[in-house]
């Protein structure tokens, strides 16, 4: 079997006013060009047509795969029918598992994580110290940063906090968080029913001293 | 016992052959001995920017092999007797090195000279890291540009975990220089300022060194640009060679450029 993964940007809408829609399109054409437009709801034959013309490829009316929080994981995980006892057993070495890294996992860092490192941690990080620009830090768990990040996160955890970080790519549960929105000092980042919202913590630096 | 200092950067062509040239020579213009070897095998330059291209005849891979030994190879510079130059060879490139050969070399250089300085090869392959391998510190290179920073810091960060002392449980110093700073972009804000580079990369400054158009033109004539008194870039590298050997040389502020604050200042008194 051959087959190709590939990551493709995603705009997802729904069409309140056809005329409305095709003149956002229209004047945001170089942006979408290159996204898979997915539409909600209802689509007429004359926006099927209009996409095509533009050569702009669409799906209609799919539910898109999201990222799911640890809490909805282990809810799952108890859900799972336990039919007999060594299923029953498997299922709570899962549970155990994740509940570990729930509480008890917490990675202290206060090294730099300079370009070309990357860094996979299973449960909770708080680093004390700067990602430069070309390391990458994979976390299953919650994430803490308190300086400067320059490289790339990727986070799955309930939240992240971080700095003002204009450089930074960040991907929260599979979705890019912009990084204009982190603002202040510090910034915390969750999602609440498959949103992300991003809140402000700390807006100045701390004089510890 | 010597102190064997590598001199990288990751990037290419911001400065490295020129920077150890030039610092090997201030070492031995401040009365120290200094061996001065070319590690970036296949593309030999620190002949050429040295002066002494048709001097050499045998090289660093032939003393590893048994082919000369370590003095028939060593080529005393035509400016200092402190000075000696171990090439790279032309002809092979960087899989004929391997770490004990490495060692043996490093370590029969360390016990002759006051310093040894190892011009590292571009990029973070194999050469680089068997440059950086026996170093007891090792010089980073840096243009005020990002990607120069990027790739400094991808080669600080494989120095701080492939190097033989590293593994040992000791720290490799690591000092920094900038070199071709132009201090009016860096006013204007068009070049990166080395306080944030400083934060960026962490480590300790060694010295500034302005961008001289006088540095080619020494590199083309074999005549490094440490001799010629009146360049700037060449008292730069006088004073980091200072401070190389125990010398308190202050930092001098290259970044506040002549035709800047000090013409403004001048002009309100016209």
């Amino acid at each position: 079997m051959q087959s190709n993964q590939y990551s493709v940007k995603i705009y997802e809408t729904k069409i309140d006013n056809e005329a409305k829609f095709m003149a956002f399109f229209d004047a945001n054409h170089t942006l979408f060009k290159d996204h898979l437009i997915v539409i909600q709801g209802k689509m007429s034959d004359m926006i099927k047509q209009y996409l095509d013309q533009k050569s702009l490829k669409y799906l209609h009316n799919i539910t898109l795969p999201k990222g799911r929080t640890r809490k909805a994981l282990e809810e799952e995980l108890r859900s799972e029918k336990v039919d007999n006892v060594i299923s029953q057993q498997i299922a709570e070495a899962k549970l155990a598992k994740l509940s570990t890294q729930l509480q008890n996992n917490l990675t202290v860092m206060d090294e730099m994580i300079r370009s070309g490192r990357e860094l996979n941690i299973e449960g909770d990080l708080l680093l004390l110290n700067r990602v430069n620009s070309g390391a990458t830090i994979n976390t299953l768990g919650n994430l803490i940063i308190t300086k400067v990040v320059e490289g790339a996160i990727r986070c799955h955890g309930n939240f992240m906090m971080l700095t003002a970080s204009p450089k930074a790519n960040i991907i929260f549960h599979g979705v890019e968080v912009d990084n204009k929105l982190l603002e202040d000092r510090l910034n915390r980042v969750e999602l609440k029913n498959n949103e992300i919202i991003i809140t402000p913590v700390l807006t100045k630096e701390i004089n510890w001293a | 016992m010597g102190i064997v200092i590598a001199v990288i950067s990751g990037k290419g062509g911001v400065g490295k052959t020129t920077a150890a040239a030039n610092l090997g020579l201030g070492i031995a213009q401040n009365g120290k001995t200094c061996a001065l070897v070319d590690f970036d095998i296949g593309q030999r330059n620190l002949d050429m920017i040295l002066g002494l291209e048709n001097r050499v005849v045998y090289d660093m891979v032939q003393v590893m092999d048994g082919e000369a030994t370590i003095k028939q190879a060593l080529i005393k510079s035509k400016v200092s007797e402190n000075l000696s130059f171990l090439a790279a060879s032309q002809t092979k490139d960087k899989s004929v090195l391997n770490s004990e050969k490495v060692k043996t070399l490093i370590a029969s250089l360390k016990a002759n000279f006051d310093f040894v300085i190892l011009d590292s090869p571009a990029g973070i392959e194999s050469g680089y890291e068997h440059t950086i391998e026996f170093a007891d510190a090792a010089i980073v290179i840096v243009n005020p540009e990002v990607s120069s920073i990027r790739d400094a810091d991808r080669a600080i960060g494989i120095l701080d975990s492939k190097s033989n002392k590293v593994k040992n449980g000791e720290e490799v110093a690591k000092y920094l220089i900038i070199n071709r700073i132009v201090a009016d972009m860096v006013q204007s804000g068009e070049m990166l300022r080395s306080e944030d580079i400083l934060e960026i990369l962490n480590i300790k400054l060694l010295g500034k060194v302005p961008e001289d158009k006088g540095v080619i033109d020494a590199s083309n004539q074999g005549k490094p640009v440490i001799l010629d008194k009146k360049s700037i870039a060449g008292q730069a590298y006088t004073r980091i060679a200072g401070r190389l050997c125990g010398e308190k040389v202050d930092m001098k502020d290259i970044e506040i450029s002549d035709s800047g604050l000090f013409k403004k200042i001048a002009g309100m008194f016209k």
